[in-house]
């Protein structure tokens, strides 16, 4: 009589156990968060960027077609005020954003990454110094468990000391480091507020009712998160993997290549594309009554690939152009036309 | 008088003026003989009358009719006389050396259907050659203007979009 209540009591107990422990009624684990044992430095870092107060010379060196591209900027940030910069004193000094490559790219939005934890996976990989202070490493993985991205960030500041950018063969494109740098006091009472962001793609279906065709998504992982054509003349397309950026610019007309000063032509698959020798991956290339230019701060084997899926329309040859010509005439006489 | 002799066709035929045909009917009312060659020309005259016209030949007809056409050959003419003889390639006059002067014209004489169909060709290739070249004109005029990118304006906006910054356009800065 005794036993049998506490044997349906430990069973209730076991039952109501495994009901509470059922995932249907549990929170879902994040497992995107739970590999990426990195991710809270990327943000912590975000944060900082934006919050702290800091000036001092960072030194960004680029790989491009051309080799490598250096420059020294003097940087100064002031919370409310924006990050400035300038190359050298008698420069003007420019206003940047810390979330956009030219300032950096160190201080993302939280929805870039989240885009960044779905197409990667950011680990924390230990300790090591940067600009003579003390940093937590953190490594951006690519599925195939190549490293895509290196991060110093500062242990007692949290911003970003060094930052890589790593090719698919594991090569360095990219690299921006502080060589000196001197944090503000922390502000007491501050509230430190991550940028949320999002897309801007609210012009989409008017732009494809308007005739516009454009991919949603790049090879490479690579999103489409903004596109407008508010500026008169020309299309805007941005791309990102969360990690780096391609700008895609795209104006209707032929493009004049006499007047391409500093270009030069080159055979990419088949079709012409014109580039440049500069630190950043810029191309531009026409296609259908279009002029194609694209810049990318990313990878040179992310940005081919992504210029070899946008249209590439062959110059029409001598038929076509000869029925181009009859259809135009015919359309001329067809009183019904 | 004499008999009708030559007379007697012309009297048959009544080209006799009033007063040599009496004589000569006057004279027939006396001349047997001269009235039986008059018969006799007035029966070969009745029965010539009477048969039909000579058959041309069917080759002969159809040379002619080629010579009349506007391409049709022109049978080469016969000198009169051997032709000349040459000395060094320079000919000799001689007596039978002077052939009248050959008028005739000169484009017809070496092939003149060939060169007709020449000029045919000629046409038919020159207004192909028009056509085809109004058709590539009219096909390659592009509506589209002539653009250069502004390199700098896209670098600039380019390197001040944040990714996934949301729906707030970038602030451009100036260009340096």
């Amino acid at each position: 009589m005794i036993r049998l209540p506490v044997t349906v009591f430990l069973a209730a107990v076991m039952l109501l156990g495994l009901v509470v422990g059922t995932p249907a009624h549990a929170a879902p684990p994040d497992e995107a968060e739970s590999e990426d044992t990195g991710l809270h430095l990327l943000r912590e870092a975000a944060i900082a960027g934006r919050t702290r107060g800091y000036s001092g010379t960072q030194y960004v060196t680029t790989w491009g077609r051309s080799g490598a591209v250096s420059s020294v900027l003097e940087v100064r940030n002031v919370p409310g005020r924006g990050l400035m910069m300038h190359s050298r004193p008698s420069d003007p000094v420019q206003m940047a954003d810390p979330g956009t490559p030219a300032g950096g790219m160190t201080s993302p939005s939280e929805f870039m990454l989240e885009v960044l934890a779905r197409n990667y996976r950011v680990v924390a990989a230990g300790r090591g110094h940067a600009c003579g202070r003390p940093a937590r490493l953190a490594n951006v993985l690519r599925r195939d468990g190549t490293v895509a991205a290196r991060y110093w960030l500062d242990e007692a500041g949290g911003l970003v000391l060094r930052r890589e950018l790593l090719d698919g063969h594991g090569k360095v494109v990219h690299a921006g480091a502080f060589v000196d740098l001197t944090l503000d006091p922390a502000r007491k009472g501050a509230v430190p507020v991550m940028t949320t962001g999002g897309f801007s793609l609210t012009e989409v279906p008017r732009l494809f009712a308007g005739g516009w065709h454009f991919p949603r998504a790049l090879p490479g992982r690579l999103e489409l998160f903004a596109a407008h054509n508010t500026s008169p003349g020309y299309l805007y397309l941005g791309y990102s993997d969360g990690l780096s950026v391609v700008s895609v610019f795209i104006q209707s007309g032929v493009l004049d290549e006499e007047r391409l000063q500093g270009w030069h032509a080159e055979q990419r698959s088949g079709h012409t594309i014109w580039i440049r020798d500069s630190a950043g991956q810029e191309t531009i290339w026409a296609s259908g009554g279009h002029v194609y230019t694209v810049f990318a701060d990313a990878p040179a084997d992310m940005v081919d690939a992504a210029v070899a899926a946008l249209p590439h329309e062959p110059v029409p040859d001598l038929w076509t152009r000869l029925g181009r010509g009859a259809s135009r005439l015919l359309s001329w006489v067809n009183p019904f036309g | 008088m004499s008999h009708l002799g030559e007379r007697v066709s012309a009297l048959v035929d009544g080209e006799l003026n009033h007063h040599e045909r009496d004589r000569a009917l006057s004279h027939l009312t006396f001349c047997a003989d001269c009235r039986a060659e008059v018969d006799a020309v007035r029966a070969l005259k009745s029965r010539l009358r009477s048969l039909d016209g000579p058959a041309m030949p069917a080759d002969l007809t159809m040379s002619l009719l080629r010579m009349s056409e506007p391409g049709g050959p022109i049978p080469p003419r016969e000198r009169p006389f051997p032709a000349p003889r040459t000395f060094a390639g320079a000919p000799i006059p001689s007596m039978h050396s002077v052939a009248p002067p050959d008028n005739r014209p000169r484009g017809r004489a070496g092939g003149p259907r060939r060169s007709r169909r020449a000029g045919y060709v000629a046409v038919g290739v020159a207004s192909a050659a028009v056509a085809i070249g109004t058709l590539f004109v009219v096909g390659g005029a592009n509506p589209n203007p002539r653009v250069v990118p502004p390199i700098d304006m896209f670098a600039n906006q380019h390197g001040n979009t944040a990714p996934f910054g949301g729906s707030a356009q970038p602030t451009l800065s100036p260009t340096p």
